[in-house]
């Protein structure tokens, strides 16, 4: 096992443990793996979404090596963002199979204009880009949320009753009490979000109804939601079990220990210590 | 009966620490001493099964990967099997990525199945297009022109260049699409913008807190099935014979989720032996 | 004041209707716009988006080191971390072109960027999320009580799905289940009755039933059906789950389509902190 596998043991069951530490109570354990990885996640983001988006999307398209031309003003341009970074702006244009639209200029300036919103006094500027992500994710989603979740559902709801072939009821597959379960707990359910007119008579007991439909699905989700937790601590647990191997130089147990004695001698020395404000009192 | 009452009052007010420590041993053991109960493969799996076994000879699959290692013991293990599969049939398959960290996930699983496993070739047999940002508007591009989405795939090879891709233009070349996902963008948007405008069919793995929001989609016949979490997986690994990590994990699975209906039966026999006192006074 | 409000709603409501509208125009330009252009438009921003973020963060992380405000320590950790994650990512690519070149670095094997990922952000991350486990046993405990019927039909439906759904709850025969119904019918008299003569007669009877059954049919474990866990987990979330499931999504969907046009109409400006 190479050093840089083993050093990765050892960190990864550290910022592990260290998580874990916060079940215990808060303390500078946690707070340091925590720290890290708002300051790892920031910089990991930021390089993936430079390096798979804007280098070869929007500077592949302002500056395609297929189009290179060292005379060019524009390409000049590109030489002396080259000699700044070669990683970036590799000689002789960027290959990413794009021809040059010059177009993308204007995402290219919203984009430095969301950049320098950083500035106090230019924090409109990244409304423009903000308003222009608004207005497309609107457009995308009005159809798709209506289209998918609204007629395809009520699509979904309706039952047929006529089917001599389908059986009145079973467990396991489709049947008439099963589609006239999901009939009437779809219709309840809606009219418990119903509030223009007061849950009283007919509205009133349908929507009760609803909330025992509804009820049953947030039991349904809680249910998912445990088995969802668990399955991921099994995940850590299993990584933990690996790293505890001679081949990592059994991280896990030493870092558990030397966790567990700094922690025990931290609770054993605030027992003795009194607290401050009870001293004053 | 009193001193059983006084002691389920006892444990009613223990220190959630304990609790914590009883669910990481409860979790902990069946890992390491593996119990082996058998497992059932669910409606919602066998569809999913079904539906991948019936493809046509040579079909051209997309794969689209959207969890991060967060959520790695559950979706993981579905993308392992259900490439297996894919490939066990000899299907073509095109793995995209919405999530930046999908990205090292498909990058694994590619690796341990497409390489190690059956030995495909990378071009022929598969292609790794890799990840790109913008969320719905990326489902939107690979349904109108992949080509112009991805002009080169994710070891920066042209698109152009990979014989795998030739005649395949958008979305409705694609005889299937299986989404494993962790949540936005995933399951939905692909439903919303893919599938149900093109009518091309289409399954998930999701995390098990996502279930219960794509259920709509998989009884109205919007999606073939579902995979239902780590148990999902467990159920996909016993259909496809060859066992994994999600079945090893059902174990611990199990024993957590009994104690944890115990601690639930537990803390309402404290609260009513508790209002069963206070009444009393 | 025209660049700072007007001109955000204008964007919002041209590009709005234009991607709305989009999916019902054949016109082959606005359609190639839309489709392609426009998409690679929303990426790029949103990557800009990202970058924002990350700067934003670690403008707020030096602020706290250069206040010397409480935690400012840790706040050091944190911008060590991002400078080590971008240095990573733009400077030092731990392997040669031949492995991997700029660009691909990100996702190759054997780059300080992937180590990064592997021993440093996927812990991190999986077990920030793990943690949770241990807070829904904790919250189950302490906090999920049966006080009225709504209650105790969340609870049932709640551990009928984590027991049927798991291998262990195959394990558990129906006649358990029956038993376990007969004690609880036994529950639900007494709260009616308050009568033990009545109560035990009803559950004597119960048991009795569902013994005498068991006995003549061998005590299979998936039979009865309708009491066989895995089975009614199935039934409970494939038709009434989904009921109410369906329910709130159509309901999310017709606010959801409702916001979008008041985004397109220029109702709503949230976005620019109205």
């Amino acid at each position: 096992m190479s050093m840089t596998v083993i050093l990765g043991a050892w960190i990864a069951v550290f910022l592990t443990f260290g998580i874990f530490s916060y079940l215990y109570k808060d303390n500078p354990f946690y707070k340091t793996a925590e720290h890290l990885f708002v300051g790892i996640s920031a910089g990991y983001w930021a390089s993936i979404f430079f390096w798979t988006q804007i280098q070869p999307n929007l500077f592949g398209r302002l500056w395609p090596s297929s189009e290179f031309s060292a005379e060019s003003l524009w390409y000049k341009i590109y030489n002396g963002l080259s000699f700044l970074s070669t990683s970036v702006f590799p000689p002789g244009g960027i290959d990413k199979g794009h021809d040059m639209h010059l177009s993308y200029l204007i995402p290219f300036a919203l984009g430095i204009m969301m950049l320098l919103s950083l500035i106090p006094k230019l924090n409109w500027f990244a409304r423009w880009g903000i308003a222009y992500t608004v207005g497309m994710a609107a457009g995308l989603r009005a159809y798709g949320y209506l289209n998918s979740n609204v007629l395809g559902q009520i699509k979904g709801t309706a039952a047929s009753f006529t089917d001599p072939n389908m059986p009145f009821f079973s467990l396991t597959s489709v049947s008439t009490f099963n589609s006239l379960v999901i009939l009437v707990g779809t219709i309840t359910g809606l009219l418990y979000f119903y509030f223009s007119k007061e849950h009283k008579g007919v509205l009133g007991k349908a929507s009760k109804v609803g909330i025992y439909f509804l009820m049953i699905s947030f039991g349904a989700s809680f249910g998912f939601a445990v088995m969802g937790r668990i399955s991921l601590l099994i995940g850590r647990f299993v990584d933990l079990i690996k790293y505890s191997a001679g081949d990592y130089n059994n991280a896990t147990l030493w870092v558990l220990v030397i966790m567990l004695i700094i922690l025990g001698y931290d609770a054993f020395k605030s027992r003795k210590t009194p607290p401050v404000n009870e001293e004053a009192v | 009966m009193k001193a059983l009452e006084d002691l389920i009052l006892k444990i009613g007010k223990v220190d959630r620490r304990w609790i914590f420590l009883v669910l990481a041993i409860a979790v902990f053991i069946p890992i390491i001493k593996p119990i082996g109960m058998p497992i059932r493969a669910t409606e919602t799996t066998k569809v999913v099964f079904n539906t991948i076994e019936n493809l046509p000879e040579n079909s051209k699959v997309l794969v689209s990967i959207e969890y991060s290692p967060s959520t790695k013991p559950e979706n993981h293990p579905m993308t392992i099997s259900i490439l297996r599969h894919l490939f066990r049939n000899n299907h073509k398959v095109f793995v995209t990525c919405l999530w930046p960290d999908g990205q090292f996930m498909a990058q694994d699983a590619l690796k341990q199945v497409a390489e190690e496993e059956f030995g495909k070739v990378y071009g022929e047999d598969y292609v790794f297009l890799g990840f790109r940002p913008g969320n719905e508007a990326v489902i939107k591009g690979i349904v109108s022109n992949i080509r112009k989405l991805y002009t080169v795939d994710v070891y920066q090879t042209k698109i152009d260049e990979i014989p795998l891709m030739d005649g395949i233009k958008n979305f409705k070349d694609f005889a299937f699409l299986f989404s494993c996902s962790a949540g936005y963008p995933g399951t939905v948007e692909w439903v919303q913008y893919a599938a149900d405008p093109t009518g091309v069919p289409m399954s998930s793995g999701v995390t098990s807190i996502q279930v219960n929001e794509v259920m709509p989609y998989v009884q109205s016949g919007q999606m073939k099935g579902v995979l239902a979490g780590m148990p999902g997986a467990a159920e996909y690994e016993a259909l496809m014979g060859q066992k994994g990590f999600a079945t090893s994990g059902m174990d611990a699975q199990s024993i957590a989720h009994l104690v944890i209906v115990l601690f639930i039966i537990l803390g309402n026999a404290a609260f009513f032996i508790e209002r069963k006192r206070s009444r009393k006074y | 004041m025209i660049w700072k409000r007007q001109i955000p709603i204008l964007i919002v409501a041209f590009i709005g209707a234009l991607t709305l509208f989009g999916w019902f125009v054949e016109e082959p330009n606005i359609k190639a716009f839309v489709d392609d252009d426009a998409t690679q438009w929303y990426d790029i921003l949103a990557s800009f988006a990202i970058i924002l973020g990350a700067m934003n963060l670690m403008k707020m992380q030096i602020q706290k080191v250069a206040r010397q405000k409480k935690g400012w320590p840790y706040s050091i950790v944190a911008i060590f971390g991002f400078l080590f994650a971008i240095t990573a990512g733009f400077f030092i690519k731990g392997v040669d072109d031949s492995v991997a070149v700029w660009g691909a670095h990100v996702t190759t094997e054997g780059t300080l960027f992937k180590w990064i990922f592997d021993y440093m952000f996927t812990p991190l991350s999986a077990t920030m999320f793990s943690l949770l486990a241990f807070f829904v046993a904790s919250a189950s405990y302490r906090a999920f009580r049966i006080r009225n019927f709504e209650a105790s039909l969340l609870l049932v439906a709640g551990i009928i799905i984590m027991v049927g759904r798991v291998p262990i709850g195959s394990l558990i025969s129906s006649w358990v289940i029956m038993y376990i119904i007969v004690l609880a019918l036994g529950i639900g008299v007494n709260t009616w009755k308050k009568d033990k003569k009545i109560t035990f007669g009803v559950v004597g009877v119960g048991i009795i039933i569902v013994t005498v059954a068991g006995m003549m049919t061998g005590w299979p474990l998936d039979k009865p059906a309708i009491f066989y866990l895995p089975i009614i987990q199935e039934w409970i979330y494939y038709y009434p789950n989904v009921a109410g499931t369906r329910a709130i999504m159509i309901g999310v969907g017709l606010g959801i389509f409702a916001t979008s046009i008041r985004y397109i109409l220029g109702i709503e400006k949230s976005y620019i902190g109205e």
